[in-house]
């Protein structure tokens, strides 16, 4: 990146030219009579404000200013390493959006990984190393690091990345004594674990959910936290489509107790207490092995559960009729859970289909047991330095605060964070990484599939790529560039024409790498015996749930406003966690929602607000983990809401749950204090209260009827009357958009997408209190009769007919050639008269001067679009942005668009592939087919709006 | 008779003229107005697609000179070069030989279909016959002091500005009539001020935020007159992100330095002016990699609000002339902005229907869709 020094324009020549300017444009007070003289004075002020242009001195070829770039690249927010491609505008990356080359996550890409482009421009990010918390230069961080030669903990997360680990590896090679240590937030060692109990191998299967007719699922939140969230909802979408044969969707049942997202797109959803978990697949694989006749040794037999039999055998019968086809998964990090669960899955013969140990998944490595491990030795004084490669530990580790307290008597300590975090504040020496987009590097998630991160920026501040600091503590200092080069041309590359083949897997963005497929190792019978039957867990406490929440995850994004106004996709809560409890036990604890309370276990006590979650299991609590860090940055603790609006600070940045994450049982206490929640929606039912009768927004019925009659579950929609409007006419194109309910899964991605293209504002928790959000797309969620849940993204509708336009009263909202509802911000006034009058509540008005005062965050900003002031109206505007390039784009190549050429960003963003947007005027489209299909319908189509974007009823799979 | 016609039909004419020069028109307009938008049409594209690296007759630039180009190769291969030159240049053995001739620059892909393939090297051969160039079109000359007459503009203010005033003349009065001489006077110099700018007032004044005529003095006296005018570069050379991007852009050192290299001084350079600012240039260009260099700076002067997004290529694509909106650009010293920039007048543009629109563009009657520049 070139770097521009702007020289300070001398004053009084600045004053002559302003002088010289004034007097030609004089005319303008010629003649005036005196009662203009006050528009004058100001008219002549009103001069734009001077700019420069400051042109590059040597631009590369193919460069352009104003131009976009795509760059493909991996998106670095979490282990799952997806494929990303960065859009990247006068050298700055501005989106990341998923690559549809990859493999895996196929052009999906989540809330957090989208989010991760503003942590870039995150003015907390450190600028320079640091020694004793005072800034240093690299040399001196070298020397510091050189000094100490034996005995070296590297500490990290997961390393998805081959480089870095090789990186690693000739790190520990050179210093005597020194090992890895791997360990993640959100743990899944105990299925790792259990493979090396039931098959020999420590290895984290790769499972291939687009494979399973029936996924089981005992407290596995695989669409939206667990493991590699968008490619397993790339999998499971496309099987949920009915069809008009037979045995055509799929299956799906989910044991659970919090209610995750995973869990309200399941056909059977039964809420049971993680202590039941082993049991209830007890009981399962007991079945399953009378069903299937399985030879070896069964499940322990043992008294039934109390969970209802009946549901049991449908699942366990479910199961065998897809054997090999089917799939069962946990979430649990209990290894007798797990090897319960790799023992029916062993019994159904699903090992080699649709879960495999070779080609395995790395996306989690770590080991509880090795960092426990790690701690012991650390406190017995035998460690000699502790490196952070990446993870936060003292935060995020049950054990964080005891690690703080043996960091202090460790002869070295360094991390490696890019930021101050808590393990970073509690180390001797800082030597800050590269964010994910200024670094080169890359990251193999499941086994032959490698893809590449390359930098779309040069790098901001004084930080240094990670591959680097090691290799320069190794003795072998070099670039990562060539490091990454030097290694593929060894490991994947091999052969001629290197250097070509290199640009285009660059190109590309990943590699899938050809190797011979190996056998899968067998199930050890004897690892059965090992498993028993579990007492009951204690009745008089509460049961703790933990779980990443689907927009924070593990908390180390906590300093990114866009994903704390990300609302939790079930509770619908932002800026913070809360408790989450069944009704009934909230009515007998007599808790309401808001009430603060107090869980505590091991002498330890945490206090957040409560929270009444329909489907929760009885007897239990819930809470998200990645809230409540003390070092995060400002976002984190007390949002700029703070600034612009005093208000208390009462949980402002949620609460800290990672100390007690490791325990079961809580005790639940009441407090006095009340904490309103931050929610976006606060009406959940889709029956009316009134009248009782059902609200057709959300249309659902169940595969059989929808084989009987298509078009079922309609409900009891009113004929809309005849329109008093005249039709418009669309000439060229008529755009519109399709919503498959059936696929859309919540999971919140275009949430995160439309406002980062559209440069949505943040408003903080006391203006989401207000119901300010500012949101263009937002997923409701409703709870039908039976407590199941359905998501719809409702977004400005695009009506024909549309009641806003009408009642502006200075066409500020007007009808387009092309079927938008377009908004002019400029000639809005702000009467809000169009958001009274909309009958969907998409309409968001500004109001304030929402904060852009951080300079850096801004670059995150798109320039194609409007930055919108305090007074201003906005909405949905179908990314006409877009739209607009692709004409232009088809234009200059005379060529007229093309089906899918132009995606809106949360089309283009959503890993189950569910939105769907072109023009219905070309009866070929995908979205003509989408609309002509008998489940599409409209929301309130009874008001005669005739809205632009069609809803697809929602089938579940279910037996009446 | 015909040279003197405008001015007989304008004192009226005989009827029996008339007729017989409608009875003409009707039948002579639509071929000659055909051949003539042809004309015109690739006329544009030339220079939109083709001037910044070729001439006709005026010498080889970054490609060579077109002057007869068509007697000079077979039609076929012509057309099929200008069409995929790509393809050609890695393959055909003629290609290759000039592409070495020419420092290996290769020709883009232009995107065009084979009867504007054809129309251009119509053009060309028309072209190598006599000086044409970007006068064969209609480009308007604006004059940057004197506010644009924008029919349909404002209208709607006279009435009620008239009425406003009446109401004030009336107020004014009774409070005359009252005594209160002071308040009077004030209603009295307000009736007057609505008065003027109903009638005269709003044609004659800009609106605060319009800029026509801007023309800040810039760091370095780059002419435009002397490089586009003089020297006849052409635009898209200088400013080539037009065509593919939203942003023409203000061209990088590296493109100056295409020419500079060699030429130290101006041909004409009376103040020594030229002499510095090129030297200046040269300075900034060697010091280019030096920490805290300079840099070179200009000040912007056209200048769109925030709230509206201009795309410049698909107007470049459309054949317009950069001359349509920035002016007569050819002929400033130094730059100015020459047309109003104002919604008013963008949309004059937008709303010629084919019949009005100037012969070279290809589309006329653009979107007139809020969201196609509010965005």
């Amino acid at each position: 990146m070139r770097r521009v020094t702007y020289k300070p324009m001398d004053k009084k020549q600045q004053e002559d030219e302003d002088k010289q300017d004034l007097v030609k444009r004089g005319s303008f007070l010629k003649g005036m009579s005196a009662s203009f003289a006050a528009l004058a004075a100001s008219g002549c002020g009103l001069r734009p404000p001077k700019e420069k242009i400051i042109p590059l001195m040597e631009q590369p070829e193919g460069v352009f200013p104003g131009e976009t770039m795509w760059y493909a690249t991996t998106c670095g927010a979490c282990t799952a390493a997806c494929g990303a491609i960065a859009k990247v505008r006068d050298g700055r990356p501005i989106k990341l959006e998923g690559n549809p080359e990859h493999p895996l996550s196929r052009g999906g890409l989540c809330a957090r990984g989208q989010a991760s482009v503003l942590d870039l421009y995150d003015s907390e990010r450190l600028k320079q190393p640091l020694i004793g918390g005072k800034p240093a230069a690299w040399s001196e961080i070298d020397a510091r690091v050189d000094k100490q030669k034996e005995k070296i903990v590297v500490v990290s997360e997961t390393i998805v990345s081959p480089t870095l680990r090789a990186a690693v590896e000739a790190f520990l090679k050179k210093t005597k004594g020194s090992k890895l240590v791997e360990y993640d937030s959100i743990s899944a060692s105990a299925i790792l674990d259990a493979h090396k109990r039931t098959h020999g191998v420590r290895a984290l299967p790769a499972y291939h959910l687009g494979k399973a007719r029936v996924i089981v699922s005992v407290g596995a939140d695989f669409l939206g936290s667990w493991i590699s969230p968008v490619e397993f909802t790339k999998d499971w979408a496309p099987n949920r489509q009915p069809d008009h044969e037979w045995d055509t969707m799929s299956w799906h049942a989910q044991f659970e107790a919090a209610h995750s997202l995973t869990g309200a797109n399941a056909d059977l959803r039964m809420a049971i207490k993680p202590s039941a978990y082993y049991e209830t697949l007890r009981q399962i694989g007991l079945s399953v092995a009378k069903e299937t006749g399985w030879k070896g040794p069964k499940p322990p037999a043992g008294p039934a559960t109390p969970l209802a039999a009946s549901r049991i055998d449908e699942t366990a019968s479910q199961l065998v009729r897809a054997a090999g086809r089917s799939l069962v998964l946990s979430g649990s990090n209990d290894i007798a859970v797990q090897s319960l669960v790799n023992l029916i899955n062993a019994m159904l013969g699903n090992y080699g289909e649709t879960l495999d140990l070779d080609p395995r998944g790395h996306q989690k490595a770590g080991d509880d047991s090795g960092f426990d491990g790690f701690l012991a030795e650390l406190a017995a004084g035998s460690v000699g330095g502790v490196i952070f490669l990446s993870g936060n530990p003292v935060y995020d580790h049950p054990d964080g605060a005891r690690l703080k307290e043996l960091l202090v008597r460790t002869k070295l300590t360094v991390s490696m964070s890019g930021r101050l975090d808590e393990t970073a504040a509690a180390c001797q020496l800082v030597a800050p990484d590269h964010h994910a987009l200024e670094s080169w590097g890359d990251a193999e998630a499941v086994d032959a599939v490698v893809s590449l991160t390359q930098p779309t920026i040069a790098p901001i501040y004084k930080t240094r790529s990670a591959v680097e600091s090691l290799l320069a503590w190794s003795g072998a200092p070099q670039s990562a560039h060539d490091f990454l080069r030097a290694r593929w041309k060894k490991e994947y590359l091999k052969g001629k024409d290197f250097d070509q083949r290199w640009h285009d897997t660059l190109k590309q963005g990943v590699l899938v790498v050809e190797k011979r497929r190996s056998k899968n190792p067998d199930f050890r019978p004897a690892s059965v015996a090992k498993l028993a039957v579990q007492a009951p867990g204690s009745v008089s406490a509460f049961e703790l749930v933990v779980y990443p929440s689907v927009s924070v995850g593990d908390g180390r994004q906590a300093n990114n406003p866009w994903l704390h106004e990300t609302p939790d996709p079930m509770a619908k809560t932002t800026w913070g966690n809360h408790a989450s409890f069944a009704p009934e036990d909230a009515k007998s604890l007599d808790i309401v929602e808001g009430r603060v309370v107090r869980l505590s276990a091991n002498g330890k006590s945490m206090e957040l607000p409560a929270h009444i979650q329909p489907g929760q299991a009885l007897g239990t609590v819930a809470a998200a983990l990645g809230y409540g860090r003390t070092k995060a940055g400002p976002v984190a603790a007390n949002f700029p809401t703070e600034k612009m609006f005093p208000i208390d600070q009462e949980g402002l940045g949620g609460t800290d749950l990672y100390p007690i994450s490791r325990t079961f049982d809580v005790m639940v206490e009441k407090t006095e204090r009340m904490a309103a929640l931050a929610k976006t929606q606060t009406y959940d039912l889709m029956t009316d209260p009134i009248t009782g009768r059902r609200r057709p927004m959300v249309q659902e019925t169940n595969l059989q009827d929808y084989f009987k009659d298509p078009t079922s579950g309609r409900g009891d929609i009113l004929e809309a009357g005849p329109s008093l409007w005249p039709e418009h006419e669309y000439p060229g194109q008529k755009w519109a958009m399709a919503i498959d309910l059936n696929a859309c899964t919540g999971c919140s991605g275009c949430v995160a997408a439309c406002g980062i293209e559209n440069n949505v504002p943040v408003v903080g928790k006391a203006e989401v209190r207000k119901s300010r959000d500012m949101h263009w797309l937002r997923i409701d969620r409703y709870y039908n009769e039976e407590g199941e849940a359905a998501f719809q993204p409702m977004l400005c509708q695009h009506c024909d007919n549309a009641p806003c336009e009408t009642v502006c009263p200075v066409l500020a909202t007007l009808h387009s050639s092309e079927g938008m509802n377009m908004q002019v911000y400029n000639r809005c006034v702000g009467t809000r008269y169009c958001a009274n009058n909309c009958p969907y509540k998409v309409r968001r008005f500004n109001w304030f001067d929402y904060a852009h005062e951080d300079l850096a965050q801004n670059m995150a900003l798109n320039p194609d679009i409007t930055v919108r002031s305090r007074g201003v109206m906005e909405k949905c505007s179908f990314c006409v942005q877009r739209v607009q390039s692709a004409k232009a784009d088809a234009k200059g190549e005379n060529r007229p668009i093309a089906d899918g050429e132009v995606k809106p960003a949360c089309a283009q963003s959503c890993p189950a592939d569910a939105i769907v947007f072109g023009d219905i005027n070309d009866k070929n489209s995908e979205i003509s087919k989408k609309v002509g299909d008998p489940r599409s319908y409209a929301v309130l189509s009874e008001l005669g709006v005739a809205p632009s974007v069609f809803y697809m009823t929602k089938v579940r799979n279910k037996k009446v | 008779m015909c040279a003197d016609l405008p001015y007989r039909l304008h004192h009226g004419g005989t009827p029996l003229l008339k007729i017989l020069i409608l009875f003409v028109l009707f039948f002579a307009t639509p071929v000659r107005a055909d051949e003539d938008s042809d004309f015109k049409r690739y006329a544009g594209m030339f220079q939109q697609k083709c001037a910044k690296c070729h001439t006709v007759g005026k010498g080889d630039r970054v490609g060579p000179d077109l002057k007869r180009v068509s007697q000079r190769r077979k039609r076929e291969w012509l057309i099929g070069f200008i069409q995929k030159p790509s393809a050609y240049l890695d393959s055909d053995e003629e290609a290759i030989k000039m592409l070495k001739k020419f420092n290996n620059v290769r020709m883009e892909d232009l995107n065009l279909s084979t009867a504007d393939v054809e129309g251009m090297l119509e053009y060309i051969s028309a072209a190598s016959e006599g000086p044409v160039g970007p006068e064969d079109l209609d480009l308007p000359e604006q004059d940057p002091y004197k506010r644009l007459q924008m029919p349909n503009e404002n209208s709607g203010i006279l009435v009620p500005g008239l009425v406003g005033s009446g109401v004030l003349l009336l107020l004014a009065a009774v409070c005359f009539h009252l005594g209160f001489v002071r308040i009077s006077a004030f209603v009295f110099v307000l009736a007057l001020g609505a008065g003027y700018w109903s009638f005269q007032g709003r044609a004659t004044h800009r609106y605060p935020s319009e800029q026509q005529g801007y023309e800040p003095v810039q760091p370095m006296e780059f002419s435009h007159k002397n490089h586009a005018g003089t020297l006849r570069i052409a635009c898209l050379y200088c400013h080539h992100a037009a065509e593919k991007s939203d942003v023409a852009g203000v061209p990088p050192a590296n493109i100056c330095m295409n020419c500079h290299k060699s030429v130290k001084k101006p041909k004409e350079d009376p103040t020594g002016r030229g002499e510095k600012d090129i030297k200046f240039l040269m300075d900034v260009w060697e010091n280019r990699d030096k920490p805290n260099a300079e840099r070179l700076e200009w000040i912007r002067v056209h200048d769109l609000a925030d709230y509206v997004k201009f795309s410049h290529r698909v107007h470049v694509n459309n054949n317009m002339q950069c001359q349509e909106c920035h002016g007569p650009v050819e002929t400033m010293e130094r730059m100015r902005q020459a047309a109003p920039l104002t919604m008013a007048w963008c949309v004059e543009c937008h709303r010629k229907k084919p019949s009005e629109a100037p012969a070279h563009w290809k589309r006329a009657g653009a979107t007139l869709d809020c969201a196609a520049c509010h965005l």
